[in-house]
Formats: structure tokens, C-alpha cells, sequence
């Protein structure tokens, strides 16, 4: 549920048709959306649904008792919290205190007062409007612990986590991790005769174009300045080298306009493999796309180059399609 | 509303069950026809449960009964459905049977208030 006043949905766990139609009845009158679970079973399904914030359970149902789905919800430990309120007959020997310890977090007698319920969902409501505030507060701080506020990619730390991530499941799984390194060719040119508005949006522009022409579970992050990094998982050096030429060729059509001029950004790529290395570890692929990147400069800009190191024999019988291929 | 009709005396309380489905006397009459539905049933299983000394069986049926006969305000039904779950808690087989038979004089009455015969 988001933060707007939106109504939470109601599950109503009711083995008794009667008791569960009024239920319904007065909830939807009040502007509730209500589904109905008849035994434990249906209602333990429902419960574990992200979306069943708010649930009425009857205590005796059959299969499973309502304390019971209460214990057990709560030890699933949703990522989003469910508000129950335990129902039981006024005359039954089931206890306020053995339903709350369980888990409920509110208890009414049937047959119910509805104008006491009403009172009560207002207040489970605005517990769970708390929560998704929370919620939302959290996503919030996330994303500015681990965005580039400028693009909007994975930022240094969190692109360098990633590849610390990547290698240890590579290497867990024995598949190579690729990584590519790029820079803006003559950034500060275009920030210097462009302005440095025109310097973001050539950022931002080159982040989406990164993100477009990579494959979904590659990961992208600006790594400083002009300079991003791209961590490929299970990928060759000969298939880093397909993407790195995909992004190279996208960004080479890539237009700016700004007031009298075009700015046509191109990039230079180095791309590094672990399958190179018998030892890769985190430093040795970034310094080994930074040195392919420092080729790419060196040799003319606008292309992608490969770690040159230990490259195995295999490798260099394939067409390397972009390696020293200057436009 | 005459003031009789809501006498607690009376099979059927219909100010207070009117009230609790928001005055929508439709949906009472449909509520009350299905209880009739539902209680036959019940009644059924209970005369097999008693049969069969099946205490839970008769503790869960007189458990549901008076959770609905409790939603609709029907006090005479709810007392009798109560006694009948507390038979099948401790085990009275002997006294599950005479409370069937005050249910059923239970529901007559309910019946007949509801038709006026």
C-alpha cells in the first residue's frame, strides 16, 4: 500500500458464512476491498501475501486456529507487516493474553460491535501507514547510500561491492566475471566550452545508453567523474568484448544539442575478464581494465581494447570484433 | 417498530440484528434464510455425531451454530447452541441429545415468530 489514504484490503478468515457475509458487508460499506478465506489453510496462503496488510481471524477455524496462523506470520517475518485482529466468541474460554503473546495485535469479542471495529481499523490503518512511511523512508535512504545522484547508476561503493560480490560467486561457481572500464573521450572539453549542465546531461545521457546496451544482470556504476564501471557476471573476454562494442557504437550516435552546437560524445573502453588471470582478485581487474582503457586513450580514442595479459590462446583464434578497431 | 419486537425475549432480536448489517433489511431476510439452510444441515450432523459419540464433531457443530445464531440475534438458539458445544467439550453425549431436541424447539419458535404462523 503506498502512503497515499488509500484504504488497506481486508482479509477476512471466517469459517462461518453468516459471520464472514456480515463482515464483508460492513467493511465494504465502510470502503474496505475484503477477500475471505473459509479454513486455516486458505487464510495461511492469504497471510503470506505481501499484499495482506490487515486481517480478521476468527480463532477457531479449521485447520489451522487463528493463534497458530498468528505464530507463525509472525515468524515468517514479512517484509511488510500484517495487523490482525483475533476474533473469538464472548463466552469462549480463549484468552486475550494467549492471543496477543501469539501474535495478534488487537482482539474483539463476536458477535462483533461494528462500531467498535470501525474505531479499531481507523487505528490499524494508521499503524500501517506508519509503516509504509518507514518503508519508504528506507528505500529513500537506500537509494541515496547507493545512486550516483547525478545518473541515477550504482555509485563507486556500490558498483565495487557488486564486483566483490561477483567475483566471490565466480568464483564459488567457477565462471568468469568481466568488468569495463569507460571514459568520457574529452569530457572536460565539452565542460569547458559547453558548460557543465551540458557536462551532466552528456553523464546522464551515456548512463542510460551503459544500462540499455547491457545484458539484465550486468551492473553499471559511475566510478568517478567521467569514468564508469560495468561488472559483467558470467561473462568471457570475448563476450565483454561483443558488449563493450554495443555501447561503443550506441554512444557513438549519440547527439547533444546545445544552443549553436552538437556535442557527439564517443568513448573509450577497456574491458579485463577474470579467465585472463589465475589469481584475479578485485584490484587486479580494475587495474587491468584501466590499463586497456589507457590503451583505448592512447591509441586514438573512441574503441575498446582488452586486457592484453595472459590472454589464453583460445581467445585469440576467435574474431575479436572491436579490439583495435578505431572509427 | 413496535417496542415488543425488540423484547429479549423474543426468538429474534431485529433492532439489534439490523443494526449490525447496516439496516439493510434484504440482507437480514437473506441472512436469516441461509441460517435456516445452514441449521438443517447442522442439526443433521449433529443427530449423526450424537449417534456416533463423536464429541468433537458435537462441539464444533454447537460451536458454529451459536456463532451464527449470535451474529443474527437469536438469543433462544444461541443459549441452546452454547449448552450444545459445552456437551461436546465435556464429553455429555446423553445431555447432547436433549439440548438437540431444545434446539430444534428452539428454531420452531424462531420459524414461527419469523412467518407469523
Amino acid at each position: 500500500m503506498s502512503t497515499e489514504n488509500k484504504l488497506p484490503a481486508i482479509l477476512i478468515a471466517e469459517d462461518d458464512l453468516i459471520s464472514s457475509r456480515i463482515l464483508e458487508k460492513n467493511l465494504r460499506t465502510w470502503g474496505y476491498d475484503t477477500t475471505v478465506a473459509v479454513n486455516g489453510t486458505q487464510a495461511w496462503e492469504a497471510l503470506r501475501a505481501p499484499q495482506t496488510r490487515l486481517a480478521l481471524l476468527d480463532w477457531m477455524m479449521p485447520g489451522t486456529e487463528g493463534p497458530e496462523l498468528c505464530r507463525r506470520i509472525r515468524a515468517l517475518n514479512k517484509s511488510n507487516y500484517t495487523y490482525i485482529i483475533l476474533l473469538t466468541s464472548r463466552d469462549g474460554n480463549q484468552d486475550v493474553i494467549e492471543g496477543l503473546e501469539a501474535g495478534a495485535d488487537d482482539f474483539m469479542t463476536k458477535p462483533v460491535n461494528f462500531s467498535e471495529l470501525k474505531a479499531r481499523l481507523q487505528t490499524a490503518g494508521r499503524i500501517i501507514a506508519l509503516e509504509d512511511k518507514l518503508l519508504e523512508s528506507q528505500k529513500r535512504l537506500f537509494e541515496l547510500a547507493t545512486r550516483d545522484s547525478l545518473t541515477g547508476i550504482w555509485n563507486r561503493a556500490t558498483i565495487l561491492r557488486f564486483l566483490v560480490e561477483e567475483m566471490d560467486h565466480g568464483a564459488r561457481e567457477n565462471y568468469p566475471i568481466s568488468t569495463i572500464m569507460i571514459d568520457v573521450d574529452f569530457f572536460k572539453r565539452v565542460n569547458d566550452t559547453c558548460g557543465h549542465p551540458i557536462g551532466d546531461k552528456l553523464l546522464s545521457r551515456v548512463s542510460v545508453a551503459l544500462e540499455k546496451h547491457v545484458r539484465p544482470y550486468d551492473k553499471v556504476g559511475r566510478y568517478g567523474g567521467d569514468e564508469f564501471l560495468i561488472v559483467l557476471p558470467n561473462c568471457s573476454l570475448f563476450q565483454v568484448s561483443l558488449v563493450a562494442e554495443r555501447i561503443r557504437a550506441a554512444c557513438g550516435k549519440m547527439k547533444i544539442r546545445t544552443a549553436g552546437k552538437t556535442v557527439n560524445p564517443t568513448l573509450s573502453l577497456g574491458c579485463a575478464s577474470s579467465e585472463c588471470y589465475r589469481r584475479p582478485g578485485i584490484g587486479r581487474m580494475i587495474k587491468e581494465s584501466d590499463r586497456a582503457l589507457y590503451q583505448a586513450k592512447s591509441a586514438g580514442r573512441d574503441r575498446v581494447e582488452l586486457c592484453a595479459e595472459l590472454e589464453p590462446a583460445s581467445l585469440r583464434k576467435k574474431e575479436k570484433p572491436s579490439a583495435s578497431r578505431k572509427k | 417498530m413496535p417496542p415488543e419486537k425488540n423484547d429479549p425475549g423474543l426468538p429474534l432480536i431485529r433492532a439489534e440484528a439490523l443494526e449490525r448489517v447496516g439496516n439493510d433489511e434484504a440482507f437480514l431476510e437473506e441472512l436469516l434464510d441461509l441460517f435456516g439452510e445452514e441449521f438443517e444441515s447442522k442439526t443433521r450432523a449433529l443427530s449423526e455425531a450424537i449417534s456416533g459419540c463423536d464429541a468433537t464433531a458435537i462441539r464444533e457443530l454447537g460451536h458454529a451454530i451459536k456463532g451464527a445464531a449470535a451474529n443474527l440475534s437469536l438469543p433462544g438458539l444461541q443459549a441452546s447452541a452454547q449448552a450444545m458445544e459445552r456437551a461436546g467439550l465435556e464429553s455429555r453425549i446423553e445431555d447432547a441429545r436433549a439440548v438437540l431436541e431444545t434446539l430444534r424447539t428452539e428454531f420452531e419458535r424462531f420459524r414461527k415468530f419469523r412467518t407469523g404462523r
